[in-house]
């Protein structure tokens, strides 16, 4: 394996709790939820009409011409981007833009404005139906504008791997540090609202009508989320040479397939559990190295018995003495970019050792019998965190974190 | 970085069920590139032509039960990467934990999508089918051949406009290296859309009887990439060594398909050196080391111009043997995995080529560079 290893410098988050990682952090912290009535389009007719949506679309720093381009996913993407690579404190005219890359995660993205142009075609025919909507929708959308607007000229990719498409990403990221290929990286995902994956996961019964439980016995499924979550990745030694803010060491990756079925997990764990242990093992890390698991928790009933069951086939006796949480109980689903947002709160709880809570918490179910850090937030030692993602088809990635 | 080989190679195109086929007919002249004449379309008859799969079997690579309900582009994966390993002589029993498939891909799942918003806005948000749901996902064609397969490594789908195929084999390199697989099936799986033809139809993209542009296509094409030890300890028929490949972005916005001469010619010159073809004095590559080199050309006249003129720049005024092939197969994220994967044929059969470039410009400003050399 190469020599080079990659830090966080940089954080951007856009969420239903704030609009920039502070107030972001603030509302996990306090264990605000998130979830609220759904405004971006109708929700008439589904099981449920609450999502975690971002209220105030963060776009009065965009150049209107450009901002009438832009998908809800590009605004999301490019704002968190933005915070991310200010906060990193990288003097970008000073850098070589051929080393600077763009590897995110999406998914939805501009679906929204497709399906708007869809409905245009089917409703009021070929000539009044704006076709650029419906371009709006490639997911790689957003991983171009950023590079654009930067004037980045490193490699680019985007993972479309559903729910673990943003996790997957930022191993991409750091592989491409690693390897020499890029000094720096914007990574994450940027992920929104969309008609047609609400009406999906409410045919497949899978959302809950109230705010999601995660790992509560009464848990009905999830509740979809839009966000973004953007890392910067740098290359450590020049990080540390020029003194940049160093929040947490970007340790290692897993990435395998369950080859199981197209939207059940594997439910004994097994699956689960060879996703970690090939984290652990890429990140040379043991079981008795992990201080905390943000879980992928989505609150479907298989998912949260099917992880219980991975962490505790993976980490063995120490599962027990880990505390596991969800996000998703605050920021909701956010789908593709739910591993990119996920991962920044990760590196937060690395950096200040605050466990973000999972809230709605209020009976345990036997089948998730670990510490899911319930509804208040607390403090531990957190050396190693583990952030969890697993997704439609099966495809699974974890993410491993360390103090910097 | 350690180059993995080319073992076995596999495709479904608008010119052949398999990927000698296509060869053969390309060699020969054939176009697949034709009006569309589909029931779906609904408005009137398009103006820009496309090269589309007609009428098409999984069988024998997969039971037409069991296709049925998969949408397109995973039927189009699970007969490509099935054709792939027995090309290649892989037996996936016994590896599953140690091989993955890796993907590019464009717009996978658009069919399932269109299918599923029909069913949402024209009768009700009930109606949605939760059988459809899970198709509507671009990494449906490579999930589900790892399903079919039982393949449990890493398993990756890439989204981007046009390099997408060969950006599942830059990253498949990398996972190759650092040993967290032996084998890893790469390349693109794509479906045509009516909504998309519509769209880029409507921006001037496509290529009309007045104006000039590229054709929409369709199909998958897979390369199985060995950790060349491995491929060796098996006994592996070796066709090709991936020596290098190189992805670069420019700032353009992300439809838009602009380039200059000097940063193509930038990207291939940097994959030559990285291939270990080094330049002369004056920065001039010698037009013998490359027996073929695959273009990007695509019937955009200016990204066609500066990709002939980047070629020149490097080579001077006589350049290698060079390969069009979009004019008869259409451009999608698929072709360049097309393109790679005919370049692993090529070498294989005729190691005397000594290396094949192939180049992908994007829109976007995209742009990947893979050179293969002889094993």
């Amino acid at each position: 394996m190469p020599q080079r290893s990659a830090v966080v410098t940089g954080l951007g988050a856009v969420t239903s709790l704030g609009n920039d990682l502070a107030s972001s952090w603030a509302g996990l912290v306090a264990g605000r939820c998130g979830i609220g009535p759904i405004t971006v389009f109708d929700p008439t007719g589904f099981r449920t009409n609450l999502a975690a949506e971002v209220r105030a679309l963060p776009d009065a720093w965009i150049d209107g011409r450009l901002r009438r381009r832009l998908s809800r996913s590009d605004v999301l993407g490019l704002t968190a981007a933005r915070e991310a690579l200010a906060g990193s404190g990288i003097d970008l005219s000073a850098e070589d833009p051929a080393r600077i890359a763009v590897v995110l995660g999406g998914g939805v993205s501009g679906l929204l404005d497709a399906e708007n142009y869809y409905r245009d075609l089917l409703s009021k025919g070929f000539r009044r139906a704006r076709p650029t909507r419906a371009l709006n929708h490639p997911p790689d959308q957003t991983t171009d504008r950023i590079g654009e607007l930067w004037g980045f000229c490193g490699p680019r990719a985007t993972i479309t791997t559903a729910c673990s498409s943003s996790a997957t990403a930022i191993g991409y990221a750091a592989d491409l540090i690693r390897h020499g290929i890029a000094d720096v990286v914007v990574t994450g995902g940027a992920d929104s609202l969309g008609r047609l994956t609400h009406g999906g996961f409410n045919a497949l019964r899978a959302v809950d009508p109230d705010p999601c439980r995660p790992f509560d016995r009464n848990r009905k499924g999830l509740t979809i989320g839009e966000a973004a979550g953007i890392l910067v990745l740098e290359e450590e030694e020049r990080a540390h040479k020029r003194g940049a803010p160093v929040r947490a060491r970007f340790l290692g990756y897993g990435v395998t397939a369950d080859a199981h079925h197209m939207t059940q997990p594997e439910p004994s764990g097994v699956a689960g559990a060879r996703t970690i242990t090939a984290c652990l093992k890429a990140a040379r890390l043991s079981p008795e190295d992990v201080d905390y698991v943000n879980a992928h928790g989505t609150a479907t009933q298989q998912n949260d018995s099917a992880e219980t069951a991975s962490i505790k086939l993976a980490l063995g006796e120490r599962a027990h003495r880990v505390p596991v949480s969800s996000s998703k109980s605050m920021l909701g689903h956010c789908l593709c970019s739910a591993g990119g947002i996920e991962a920044v709160v990760t590196v937060l709880t690395v950096e200040t050792g605050i466990l973000p809570p999972t809230i709605h918490y209020e009976e345990p179910d036997p089948e998730c019998d670990l510490d899911y850090v319930p509804n208040t937030a607390r403090e531990a030692r957190v050396r190693v965190a583990l952030s969890n993602s697993f997704a439609f088809g099966g495809n699974s990635t974890v993410v491993a974190f360390g103090r910097a | 970085m350690k180059a993995p080989v080319v073992t076995g190679v596999g495709a479904v195109t608008p010119l052949g069920r398999d990927i000698r086929t296509t060869r053969d007919r390309l060699a020969a002249g054939a176009c697949a590139i034709a009006d569309v004449e589909a029931p779906e379309v609904p408005v009137r008859p398009l103006r820009s032509p496309a090269a589309r799969i007609g009428t098409f079997t999984t069988e024998p690579e997969m039971p037409r039960s069991k296709a049925r309900r998969l949408d397109r582009g995973s039927q189009y994966a699970v007969v490509a990467i099935r054709q792939c390993l027995a090309d290649a002589g892989y037996d996936v029993k016994g590896r599953e934990d140690d091989m993955g498939i890796l993907l590019g891909s464009g717009s996978a799942g658009a069919g399932p999508l269109t299918d599923l918003e029909r069913q949402m806005a024209v009768e009700s948000p009930e109606a949605a089918s939760p059988f459809l749901f899970p198709y509507t996902v671009a990494n449906a064609p490579a999930s589900l051949a790892a399903i079919e397969l039982g393949v449990r490594g890493p398993n990756v789908t890439i989204t981007q406009k046009d390099p997408a195929g060969l950006n599942a084999v830059f990253y498949a390199r990398m996972l190759l290296a650092d040993g967290r697989a032996s084998a890893l099936v790469a390349g693109g799986a794509d479906e045509w859309n009516l909504t998309y033809h519509l769209a880029y139809e409507r921006l001037h993209a496509t290529r009309t009887q007045s104006t000039p542009g590229y054709a929409l296509s369709e199909g998958c094409a897979v390369l199985l990439l060995e950790d060349e030890d491995s491929a060796r300890e098996r006994g592996a028929r070796v066709l090709a060594r991936l020596a290098s490949i190189v992805s670069t972005g420019r700032p353009v916005s992300p439809h838009r398909r602009r380039t200059r001469a000097t940063d193509v010619a930038e990207t291939l010159g940097e994959a030559l050196v990285d291939a270990g073809i080094e330049p002369d004095a004056v920065g001039r590559f010698d037009p013998r080391r490359v027996g073929l080199l695959h273009l990007s050309a695509n019937g955009v006249p200016w990204m066609d111009e500066a990709e002939r003129k980047a070629v020149e720049l490097l080579f001077g005024p006589h350049p290698p043997p060079l390969r069009t092939i979009k004019h008869q197969i259409g451009e999608n994220p698929v072709v360049g995995a097309l393109q790679l994967a005919l370049s692993a044929l090529a070498l294989g059969e005729d190691p005397s080529l000594g290396a094949a470039v192939v180049n992908v410009l994007g829109a976007g400003g995209n742009q990947i560079t893979a050179v293969l050399t002889a094993p």
